[in-house]
């Protein structure tokens, strides 16, 4: 699932370990779904968006959606 | 300059409670009450060198996660999140699909040279049961 995390925490100028930490996980989960190789929980995603006050849908984009 | 990050509390996910079993005290007391049990064993049965050799195993292996914690890997195995958990899970579906393989392989063996298949029947008995019993109940509760 394709996702603007690494965008959008870099337009804010976060570490991954600044965001992880605000998300109450770890970096390497971070590092994870930015790169694509984790799809986060609907509850983490949800938070996510809401961190960089964005829409689920603007955030995660799943694979094939129109 | 990075800043620092926004206040987190209304955006955080709801992590779930953080359980005993996931304090790294809990790992190394759980390596230690083993690593005696293998002692105790190893010394009723008359190899009391192994048993010592056993526990000392067993110390070191605890003692990985209490001195650990510069490592985010041994970190995140004391202190999982989601993704540690999922992947908790997946290893734990490979570590049990590969013991009841064996445990098949194991009483097809004995069953081609004569035998009954013990103990393996009852270790094949048991994993089918439990894995039935697992399905019925995380049915009922999702």
């Amino acid at each position: 699932m394709d996702n603007q995390i690494r965008q959008l925490r870099t337009d804010k100028g976060l570490s991954q370990g600044q965001l992880a930490a605000a998300m109450g996980v770890s970096r390497q989960t971070i590092n994870s779904i930015e790169t694509g190789r984790y799809t986060p929980s609907l509850p983490l995603a949800i938070a996510l968006a809401r961190f960089f006050a964005q829409p689920v849908e603007e955030v995660f984009h799943a694979d094939g959606a129109p | 300059m990075p800043t620092a990050p926004p206040d987190p509390p209304h955006t955080s996910p709801r992590q779930p409670p953080r359980r005993v079993w996931e304090s790294r005290w809990w790992v190394f007391g759980t390596a230690l009450l083993l690593g005696l049990a293998l002692l105790v064993a190893n010394w009723v049965g008359g190899h009391p060198g192994a048993g010592v050799a056993m526990l000392g195993l067993m110390v070191v292996f605890g003692s990985v996660f209490l001195v650990g914690r510069r490592s985010e890997t041994i970190r995140l195995m004391g202190q999982p999140d989601e993704r540690w958990r999922t992947i908790d899970l997946a290893a734990t579906a490979i570590a049990g699909l590969v013991l009841i393989l064996v445990i098949i392989g194991a009483f097809l063996w004995e069953l081609a040279h004569g035998r009954d298949g013990s103990p393996y029947t009852q270790l094949a008995a048991i994993s089918g049961v439990t894995y039935l019993a697992a399905l019925l109940v995380l049915r009922w509760r999702s």
